[in-house]
């Protein structure tokens, strides 16, 4: 798969996304070492950005075209590991059944991976379409190929990793031409439903208490039990005020994290450690870096001369957007409290190779945009 | 590029669309961030702060209390308690706790069930004891369950002890935890107590609380969220409490409530006190209880099991019957109404005489005398406790008289012992006012009762006490008291730092002017003569004479139910009061037997055995030479 590097290549390599991703990444680094100093959750992350840098070059250098052609195979490797994952060899964390451990490779998360095939067979299936609205028949086929790895993660249970596929399949029937009153009855819905499904799910039991208290938690943080479900959200609240302009300056001997007010700080809440260690202007910095990357990509997909590629390009930017916002709006206290990793500067390899490797399309079909 | 504008699919707005919402959705995170770290920063910072240090306080040492000659008699020994923390608890289901912690800790079920709820009432970060005077096992299970049970931790508090038990429990008092209800008092809210403080609760510990207790320092330190010490700030050492010299002489008192003991009913109260200052060199009060059991036990079951028992229990272990107790004083109150006759001239030194008459009819009811005694001088009467002779001074006196004398001997006050609760005796001043309104006039026959201290009559035994030895005194009536002198202490930490606590001095007992009773010599050598005679003369107490060691006394015996009827089961109060030597006091004794019968062959003794205690603590045995006078003063009829 790897193609011989040309100079033409490295003439239309996209640095500058490439640098800004692994700035935001080292970044992170520094973050996950600030949110834990004593652990070594930061020198494991060096070496999975090493790691992520090598699968991305290698991705980066490749003919995207071929690797979509393969999309089926990788597809059917991707449900495989999931369903694996169910079986003893996956191993169980806080009652999730969602990581895999195999002899050699190690531990991983394949409901991370398993995004990028399914991208890739998405814009397989809709890279095709070439007239007309979006027909029903393309929606079921849709709905099917995310169906798939969607299903075999409830069974783990991961709402919060199940959740970050729903994107990608509304972008991709976004930019197939789905009718706008459709988009529009879509929303209504969801701004009906939402509702509705809570009030119902309270009423049947379905809804479990501490979920319930989660979302009471982020509609009123300081009324809610701070010993209970409320305790995560108002702890954050608290390490990102406490932040400030710019930060407690190197303290961080007393600083949330360490003195474990802060739960997960070097995964779901690395941006409360980002928060506190580097204040308002670090964020910001941050959240603009975000932007221009998201940037880079979109102008990627409009430069792009083919279907598949804009498709591939704008899925995994969708999901980019969706798993910053839910993440940082977590954090930030006030969406519900769920374990979503924030890309690029959450601890734990599957997700910065996830990543990375997303990336390194994007950068492929990049290069690939004057050919033919 | 072409075929992708086509119109029905239109990309590059839709993409463009996706685009904005997603700058949209990165411009909110920013306006939050704005509104926490840069609008409400200061707010969380400090909440950051509060939960992140707290102040561990050091415990002071409390002062400990010795008697006059050294011997320590409550001091502090250290001790642990396994304390909880709510933080950790705050996350969990505390109901599987309950079978772990009693089980670990040897705890019951119902009460790990009353502490847990009690510190999820607290406000964050608080500590409350779980178990005091922690075993060995207990702690060395707290601290191999460590991970599992993160909010128990031992502290070291210093726990006061009661090395004689029930010896001086009255006098002493206890500690204990402060009770809610002084939580709300004005006296403790004023002085900034909170839950959990340690404080004095009767005797010595209750009255020089503030004196006796320490100033605590604090360890001001940074905690994790799991409530464990990280760093510490700053440190202010405590400052320990003053230490007490009582007057008490644990001989002495050892030897009165060895009387006690040895009575028949193992019921009554002894005082000695010396009769030149008011020093209280014994105060026994039986039966007795044992302050260890309130300190330790109240936070076990078998302690308040104790402790309810001693409330529950009949014979009242915990009433102090020599400040609290009021019994008729019997024939002793023939001191001083005789006393208060020569002060009112219803009687003279030089003629003094009154008729026995065996007895006295007022009305249809006669009221007879234990003896025939002619027409006896006072000395004489008091010698051999002639009621005849009471009862016609008595009316003479009238009422008015005997409230006169009343409020002379102040039977009307509280005596101003220093210690609490002290009970102010019931007499025909207090009475008449009810009688009068009840019966529409103070009737004879109450004066007649009156005179020989029944009916309307009922003294605490430190108030007679301190009454009839102001007859040695020529007078003289001294406030009792147990304080000799506070030790002082040294100043903590550095001057004019905020942690800086100031030497505090040491003082005495800051004694009032003692109260002079108006007396001649001659009435003196009267009053005394009589007294003298009880012991030394042929009278009621005979007995109980120490050879070389004059004893001036009066018995009494005091009917419990009404006057000239036999009531079985309830016989009478023993009573002897008295100082000695006769003519030079050095110490004043009262000795009270509940429902044991005659004063003299009761109470006298136990008397006797506190003088002879006195006598081999302060002569070696051998009574001073000038302890006893010619037998010509006996007194005659």
């Amino acid at each position: 798969m790897v193609a011989i590097i040309e100079k033409r290549d490295l003439r239309d390599f996209d640095w500058l996304t490439t640098v800004l991703a692994i700035a935001i990444a080292s970044f992170g680094i520094w973050q996950i070492h600030n949110a834990l100093p004593a652990d070594s959750y930061w020198t494991k992350q060096i070496i999975g950005l090493g790691i992520a840098l090598f699968a991305f070059f290698v991705i980066a250098f490749s003919d995207y075209r071929r690797i979509i052609d393969l999309a089926p195979f990788f597809y059917g490797f991707g449900l495989l590991l999931l369903a694996l994952v169910l079986t003893p060899l996956g191993v169980e964390v806080n009652g999730q059944q969602a990581w895999l451990k195999l002899p050699i490779i190690g531990q991983f998360q394949p409901s991370e991976f398993v995004k990028i095939p399914t991208v890739l067979m998405l814009a397989k299936y809709f890279g095709q379409k070439k007239h007309g609205a979006l027909t029903l028949r393309e929606v079921a086929i849709g709905a099917a190929i995310l169906g798939g790895p969607v299903g075999l993660i409830m069974l783990e249970p991961d709402a919060g990793q199940a959740m970050t596929y729903f994107p990608i399949l509304a972008a991709v029937f976004f930019l197939s031409a789905i009718k706008i009153r459709y988009v529009i009855g879509g929303l209504l819905l969801t701004a009906i439903m939402v509702p509705a499904a809570y009030m119902i799910g309270v009423k049947t039991g379905k809804i479990k208490k501490y979920q319930q208290e989660r979302i009471n938690a982020i509609i009123d943080p300081e009324s809610v039990d701070p010993r209970g479900y409320g305790y995560h959200t108002i702890q954050s609240i608290i390490t990102v005020g406490k932040g400030g302009l710019s930060g407690i300056k190197g303290e961080t001997e007393t600083s949330q994290s360490v003195l474990k007010f802060l739960p997960e700080p070097q995964t779901d809440f690395i941006f409360a450690v980002t928060a506190e260690n580097t204040g308002f202007i670090g964020c910001i910095s941050l959240l603009l870096a975000y932007a221009l990357l998201l940037s880079r990509l979109v102008s990627g997909a409009r430069e792009s001369n083919e279907r598949p590629g804009m498709l591939v390009i704008m899925s995994f930017a969708t999901a980019l957007v969706f798993q910053i916002f839910i993440n940082i709006g977590m954090a930030l206290g006030f969406l519900p409290v769920i374990g979503v990793p924030l890309p690029l500067m959450s601890a734990g390899l599957s997700a910065l190779l996830t990543t990375f490797c997303a990336i390194g399309f994007v950068v492929s079909i990049r290069m690939r945009r004057f050919v033919n | 590029m072409k075929k992708l504008n086509e119109y029905t699919q239109n990309v590059p707005l839709r993409i463009i669309t996706i685009q904005v919402v997603a700058f949209v959705l990165l411009t909110i995170l920013g306006v939050r961030l704005y509104y926490l770290q840069i609008v409400q920063g200061e707010y969380w910072s400090g909440r950051a702060e509060n939960q992140r240090v707290r102040f561990i306080p050091i415990p002071a040492p409390r002062g400990a209390i010795f008697d006059r000659n050294g011997k320590i008699l409550v001091d502090s020994r250290p001790t642990y308690n396994v304390v909880i923390s709510n933080e950790p608890l705050k996350k969990i289901d505390v109901s599987d706790r309950v079978p772990e912690y009693s089980k670990g800790l040897n705890l019951e079920p119902d009460f790990v069930v009353e502490r847990l709820n009690l510190i999820k009432k607290q406000n964050e970060f608080e500590t409350l004891v779980l178990k005091e005077s922690a075993t060995m096992q207990d702690i060395a299970w707290v601290e191999s369950h460590g991970l599992e049970f993160p909010e128990l931790r031992v502290e070291l508090q210093p726990q006061r002890f009661y090395p004689y038990g029930t010896t001086l429990a009255h006098v002493l008092g206890y500690v204990g935890e402060i009770s809610p209800k002084q939580l709300e008092s004005e006296t403790y809210k004023s002085k900034g107590f909170r839950p959990g403080d340690i404080i004095g609760k009767g005797g010595l510990e209750q009255s020089y609380d503030e004196f006796l207790r320490g100033r605590p320092g604090y360890r001001k330190v940074i905690v994790d969220s799991r409530g464990r010490v990280q760093s510490e700030i700053e440190v202010v050492q405590p400052q320990a409490g003053q230490d007490l010299i009582s007057t008490i002489d644990l001989d002495v008192q050892l030897a009165a409530e060895q009387q006690l003991a040895n009575s028949v009913t193992k019921r009554g109260a002894i005082i000695a006190m010396d009769p030149n200052s008011g020093e209280l060199l014994a105060l026994a009060s039986a039966p007795s209880y044992d302050p260890n059991i309130f300190v330790q036990g109240s936070k076990t079951p078998e302690g308040r099991k104790q402790i309810a028992a001693y409330w529950q229990d009949e014979k009242r272990p915990l009433f102090n019957r020599a400040i609290q107790g009021k019994y008729p004083p019997g024939s002793t109150w023939k001191i001083p109404e005789s006393m208060g006759a020569l002060q009112q001239g219803v009687i003279t030194v030089q003629n003094s005489n009154m008729v026995c008459g065996g007895g006295i009819q007022i009305g249809s009811k006669f009221t007879r005398c234990m003896g025939s005694h002619g027409a006896p001088p006072l000395s004489y009467a008091i010698t051999k406790s002639c009621d005849g002779y009471y009862y016609r001074l008595a009316l003479k006196m009238k009422v008015e008289g005997l409230i006169q004398m009343i409020e002379t001997f102040d039977f009307d006050k509280r005596s101003g012992i220093d210690i609490p609760n002290e009970k102010v005796s019931e007499t025909p001043k207090s009475w008449k006012p009810i009688i009068e309104k009840r019966e529409g006039r103070w009737s004879d026959i109450r004066t007649v009762y009156a005179a020989i201290g029944q009916d309307t009559v009922v003294v605490t035994p430190i108030s007679l006490l301190r009454a009839v030895a102001s007859i040695g005194e020529h007078g003289k009536m001294y406030v009792p008291h147990f304080l000799k002198e506070f030790k002082p202490i040294g100043a903590v930490g550095e001057e004019g730092s905020t942690s800086y606590f100031p030497e505090r001095p040491g003082f005495g007992f800051d004694h009032p002017e003692p109260k002079q009773v108006p007396m001649t010599d001659e009435q003196y050598e009267l009053m005394v003569k009589g007294m003298w005679g009880v012991v030394q003369g042929g009278g009621t107490a005979g007995s109980i004479r120490i050879a070389g060691f004059d004893i001036a006394g009066k018995t009494g015996t005091a009917q419990v139910a009404s006057l000239g009827k036999d009531v079985g089961g309830k016989k009478d109060h023993a009573w002897f009061v008295s100082f000695a030597p006769a003519y030079k006091p050095e110490i004043a004794v009262i000795a009270l037997i509940e429902n044991v019968g005659f004063g003299g062959s009761h109470a006298a003794p136990a008397a006797r055995g506190v003088y002879e205690a006195y006598i081999a603590k302060r002569y070696n045995g051998v009574p001073p030479a000038d302890a006893t006078v010619e037998p010509k003063l006996v007194a005659k009829r």
